[in-house]
């Protein structure tokens, strides 16, 4: 399937932290709007998904039964085959998989995949948190929170508590991963902080749950984004910049080591980005631009390790040799990241990396383009599992050649 | 639509998971016994994760192990603002002796006197009028 298909447009509306006073958007008027970037990037209208694909992020906003469906309704689309992904932040990531997969097999020529959330507006259990009362809550909920479990921080803390413990891993490389992309979102106009701030500042920034600082941690943010995806045939009728599949991998629910206990400082990348990379036909040394999921400096270090830029516990001393900038040896999160750009919801952030790698190989990223970004690699993520590894991992290889 | 919590988070308890709870409230630690390849494994699930066996039994197991990983809260960072009287809270992977690993709260020992491997025991506290929820302390 390496080059069957090709993402034409993409889109990323303006974020927003809902501060008093704003006008805010509802998830279907933010679905709308990233739709309609993606479209007019290529060119497309709605109405061209006809008898075509839908594919809709499961956002915290989303609790029908039939959500993908609803928003077929609300956008006025009669598509032919609904995709619904709800697999947190690698949702965007694997949602092109499904699509590439239906247009290989011929039953759709294209898909519009959208995500949109906003976390900071929903009807909440605690104003500002983004924790929706219908979230569905599974059995493993009852044995993280009544335990001190404090969500996300806690759980990459104890990730990040016992990857120092078994490997040499400095605040300062961390740090290196942060101020990087905070300068990245100071070139990015639509990131939500973009203030530069320096490895003092870093450094002096409050730790909220040991090992893990104020500056290590995502900002949420509403929000929405979208692609659209079509056969390599349609693709070049379209635009004269497709970027192209050339390679994914996937999996969830991955262990390293014995189920009940295993290594936490591995993810499944370990499995997916072979995969990915092995399907694309390029190495590590290809990859101009890598577009990591961020939102935590620890998972971008540990992604490095995983995808095998480095070795196994040596991710600290590769960031501390390479430079991380655009225009650097080793180009990251060029968009500002999640971690400085915003993420709209656990499960949408997941689209930025797409988005970003798209826009890097279309060579319209202005004032942060990589030169002559030809292959970049792209990151989905998704979840925290009970004391183990992680719920879904996805690498895609992306390129502007087939 | 659900209030605004008060307090901590109090499990929902289940048909399911009711044995551990009233065991934490009897001073024992309990978790599910595979019958048939023997794992033990923790939190409670429907079928056996190593073979699939649905007949799974619950049994005491040691309240001692170790800190395989740890972090320390000085915010409340979830929607339960009442964690906010026991900051800074330690909160620790534990690998029990007996095989299971569970989170669990570590009291009884200052935030730069935890290390992984060290050895804790568990202790219990009511929640309810019918549960208890295991924490752990150094021993």
């Amino acid at each position: 399937m390496r080059g069957e298909v090709a993402v034409v447009g993409v889109g990323r509306t303006p974020y927003s932290r809902a501060k008093q006073g704003e006008r805010t958007y509802t998830v279907d008027e933010y679905l709308a709007w990233a739709a309609d970037l993606a479209l007019t990037q290529a060119g497309m209208s709605k109405n061209d998904f006809d008898g075509q694909g839908l594919g809709v992020a499961h956002a915290e906003a989303s609790h029908t039964v039939n959500w993908s469906a609803a928003v077929a309704e609300t956008l006025g689309i009669s598509p032919k085959v609904l995709l619904r992904g709800d697999q947190g932040g690698a949702t965007a990531a694997a949602l092109l998989i499904r699509a590439a997969a239906m247009i290989h097999a011929g039953i759709v020529d294209r898909v519009l995949v959208m995500g949109a959330d906003t976390p900071l507006t929903i009807p909440s259990i605690a104003p500002g948190l983004p924790l929706s009362p219908e979230r569905t809550r599974g059995v493993f909920w009852d044995f993280q929170g009544p335990f001190g479990v404090m969500g996300a921080n806690s759980q990459f803390a104890m990730v990040q508590t016992r990857y120092m413990h078994q490997y040499r891993l400095q605040p300062e490389q961390l740090g290196k991963i942060a101020v990087t992309t905070r300068y990245h979102a100071s070139l990015h106009p639509g990131a939500i902080y973009r203030m530069p701030f320096t490895m003092e500042q870093y450094l002096a920034s409050q730790v909220l749950s040991y090992p893990v600082r104020l500056f290590d941690c995502v900002p949420m943010v509403n929000g929405g984004l979208a692609y659209i995806v079509t056969s390599a045939d349609s693709a070049r009728t379209i635009t004269d910049k497709p970027v192209y599949l050339l390679g994914f991998g996937e999996v969830s629910n991955y262990y390293h080591g014995p189920r009940t206990r295993p290594d936490i400082t591995f993810t499944g990348f370990e499995q997916a980005a072979p995969e990915a990379f092995k399907m694309a036909g390029v190495g590590h040394r290809d990859i101009d631009v890598f577009e990591p999921y961020d939102d935590y400096p620890m998972v971008v270090l540990i992604q490095m390790e995983d995808y095998g830029f480095c070795r196994k516990g040596e991710g600290a001393e590769f960031v501390a040799e390479r430079n991380l900038r655009f225009d650097g040896d080793f180009p990251i999160s060029t968009d500002g990241g999640q971690l400085s750009g915003g993420q709209p919801g656990g499960a949408i952030g997941g689209f930025m990396p797409i988005v970003e790698a798209v826009t890097q190989l279309r060579g319209e990223a202005g004032d942060r383009q990589v030169k002559g970004a030809a292959v970049a690699a792209a990151s989905g993520f998704g979840g925290m599992t009970y004391a183990r590894n992680n719920r879904s991992c996805v690498t895609l290889i992306l390129g502007s050649e087939a | 639509m659900a209030s605004v919590p008060e307090g901590k988070p109090i499990p929902e308890i289940t048909e399911l998971t009711r044995p551990f709870w009233s065991a934490a409230k009897q001073g024992k630690l309990v978790m599910q016994k595979c019958q048939r390849c023997g794992t033990l494994d923790f939190f409670p699930k429907p079928w056996c994760i190593e073979c699939g066996h649905r007949g799974l039994e619950w049994v005491e197991v040691r309240p001692h192990g170790t800190v395989y990983s740890y972090t320390v809260a000085y915010t409340v960072m979830m929607n339960y603002p009442a964690w906010k009287d026991d900051l800074p809270v330690m909160q620790c992977i534990i690998d029990l002796d007996d095989g299971p690993r569970m989170y669990g709260q570590l009291t009884g020992c200052r935030p730069e006197q935890i290390r992984i491997g060290m050895r804790v025991e568990a202790y219990f506290e009511d929640i309810g009028k019918d549960s208890a929820i295991p924490k752990f302390r150094p021993g």
